[in-house]
């Protein structure tokens, strides 16, 4: 009875391994593919039958890095992405501390018109914001990127960082007011330090959202000046030398890494980022 | 050292009163006791002493100046909180340290202040842990340690044992009671455990539904109690009341009769005797009832009786056993004897 149990319990942890692994295989085999095409010589791209075990070249490495502004890329997504979170976080955390802390007429109206921003198309407001920054003279600058990035995501890093907020004792700032401590220095020194997963995570989430962000970038950024690797990519053909597909490749391998390692490190507060305010503990 | 007063308080959130009426004189250095059920008011009316809420209507004075629309952080007062409340980023060093930052103490004290401190609870090996780190007894001394470190005119301790096991609290309470007369702070106490309030009190401030039902001493709250609602929240077990009629100085009830008493009341009233002033006898007693359950404890055995539909209790004998449904007779000591007007509560004198 007993062997006959552990049997059937060996078998079913096999088929749990058989199961996750198919998964996993099916979820990376592409992102292995296009990074053995980006690892490979032009020639044997495209052809008649797949070339599953291709020679190794490092063409496409040293095209993207001399002959394509790829440095100019990344540090325009790095710094766009960077200054949208700080400012991001610089807005939302006092906003998440008011939301989540003081009792005013109107505070649940202005959290529901904070998050309602992410309510509607993106598309509907491009042709104002196009004006907008027109006027500005910020079209084509990184600082126009940073500040369509960090209003893009404002709303949900406000929100996730209320919700870790919401989670702190209240005991814990009426300790620190009899101690003689102001509203700034309780946000500042008990607060924040308390909810830094919060905050890691909330960032995290608006860093990938802004890597991703497409749509306002190609409309803000008209020349490679300002471009960032989504919009690169989506406009790098390799010109007259026909499509690159191998450079391609690499730079997609490339802009999605950061990304993946990023996520990987801190997927235990993520998960529980994204799940917050689903149970209440 | 500071003397408060509390004048008048009401706290209302709309309709809903929390504290109405409340009248007390804290005297400077008295270690006072609110006591009462959840929800009675006595954390809120602390609350509004640290500041933390203010009163609907009322004064609040420290020293004879009006505290009302001081910010807590003004007020010199430290509290200890139900869940310690200590800053978990912080070691329990920095814990204590904190409000000596906050409040401007040269840095070249700091460091003094704070060992004292932490020495006063035994804590000085403890110092670089985080308070996660940390044992329930451990964290209690720590947050402690942070109200006293910097001497307050007044410390406020909200249930601070109350997530504590039997045994280290009343360790605690020795050394919550010794720190307070070494350091000689007017201390507020808020607690619902009947015995941390008669062990530390100068006085006991007794609560129920916002309003005070009496102050006095443990001595005076628990020999001459106003009402049936102190009578019954004090004493462990608690004091038997028992509904009747007296006519002419004789209280009957079913299975009771109890001659002598002031032929002042006549009508419908409640005769209170607490368990440790019956005694299990023939003679001259009062009582008659059935043994409906026997408790021995090791010093003491509590005894059961069921008069009428009434369950009474009685401190017996460490040796008195009896078997179920016995009938046994008890005398009650005649100036023991407490009588209620049935309909208030109020005690009839």
């Amino acid at each position: 009875m007993a062997e006959k149990r552990k049997k059937s319990r060996s078998e079913n942890l096999f088929l749990r391994y058989l199961i996750l692994g198919a998964w996993a295989l099916f979820c990376v085999a592409p992102v292995l593919w296009f990074l053995s095409i980006g690892l490979r010589p032009r020639t044997e791209i495209i052809t008649p039958t797949p070339v599953y075990f291709p020679s190794f070249s490092l063409d496409a490495w040293h095209m993207i890095w001399e002959d394509w502004p790829m440095a100019k890329y990344l540090r325009n997504s790095v710094g766009a992405i960077f200054g949208s979170v700080i400012i991001d976080l610089v807005l939302a955390i006092p906003a998440a501390y008011s939301l989540s802390r003081f009792e005013y007429r109107g505070r649940e109206d202005i959290g529901f018109y904070i998050l309602s921003t992410r309510m509607m198309a993106p598309a509907i407001v491009a042709v104002p914001i196009f004006f907008l920054f027109r006027t500005l003279g910020l079209l084509d600058t990184i600082w126009a990127l940073m500040l369509i990035y960090a209003a893009i995501n404002l709303s949900f890093v406000t929100w996730i960082i209320r919700s870790y907020m919401l989670d702190i004792p209240k005991e814990l700032e009426d300790a620190a007011k009899t101690d003689g401590a102001g509203e700034l220095r309780i946000l500042w020194e008990i607060i924040v330090p308390a909810i830094l997963p919060g905050i890691i995570t909330a960032s995290v989430i608006a860093m990938i959202f802004a890597i991703n962000e497409f749509l306002f970038t190609l409309l803000i950024a008209s020349t490679p000046d300002a471009y960032t690797m989504s919009v690169a990519l989506a406009n790098f053909t390799g010109g007259s030398d026909g499509i690159i597909y191998n450079a391609i490749a690499l730079v997609a391998f490339i802009a999605f890494l950061p990304v993946f390692v990023v996520v990987v490190a801190i997927q235990k507060h993520l998960s529980r980022g994204l799940t917050m305010g689903a149970v209440k503990g | 050292m500071a003397r408060i007063e509390l004048e008048n308080i009401q706290k209302k959130w709309g309709a809903y009163w929390g504290v109405r009426d409340v009248n007390i004189d804290i005297a400077d250095e008295e270690f006072i006791v609110f006591l009462g059920p959840s929800g009675c008011g006595k954390t809120t009316t602390m609350r509004m002493i640290a500041g933390l809420e203010s009163p609907t209507e009322g004064t609040i004075r420290m020293d004879g100046e009006v505290m009302n629309d001081i910010d807590a952080r003004d007020r010199d007062v430290a509290m200890v909180f139900q869940g310690y409340a200590l800053y978990p980023n912080m070691t329990i060093y920095e814990n204590i340290r904190f409000p000596l930052r906050m409040r401007g103490v040269p840095k070249g004290e700091q460091d003094a202040l704070v060992r004292r401190a932490a020495g006063l609870v035994e804590l000085t090996d403890f110092l670089d842990r985080k308070p996660g780190a940390l044992s329930g007894g451990q964290r209690q001394r720590a947050a402690l340690a942070r109200a006293i470190v910097r001497q307050p005119q007044v410390f406020l301790m909200d249930e601070p044992l109350s997530n504590l096991d039997a045994k280290l609290r009343q360790a605690m309470r020795v050394q919550i009671k010794h720190i307070q007369r070494e350091l000689k702070i007017t201390t507020v106490y808020v607690t619902h455990d009947q015995i941390e309030a008669m062990t530390l009190a100068d006085r006991i401030v007794i609560m129920q539904l916002g309003a005070i039902q009496q102050i006095g001493t443990p001595d005076e709250i628990y020999n001459d109690p106003a009402n049936t609602f102190v009578a019954n929240f004090i004493g462990s077990p608690p004091m038997n009341l028992i509904e009747g009629r007296l006519s002419e100085g004789t209280f009957t009830a079913p299975g009771l009769r109890v001659e002598g008493l002031s032929p002042r009341y006549a009508g419908k009233v409640t005769l209170g005797v607490r368990p440790e002033d019956c005694t299990v006898t023939e003679e001259g007693a009062h009582l008659q009832g059935s043994v409906y359950g026997v408790e021995p404890t090791g010093d003491v055995t509590y005894l059961t009786l069921k008069a009428g539909e009434k369950l009474v209790e009685v401190k017996a004998d460490r040796a008195y056993r009896a078997a179920l449904g016995h009938v046994e007779s008890v005398r009650f000591d005649p100036d023991r004897i407490y009588l209620f007007d049935t309909e208030t509560g109020q005690r009839l004198r």
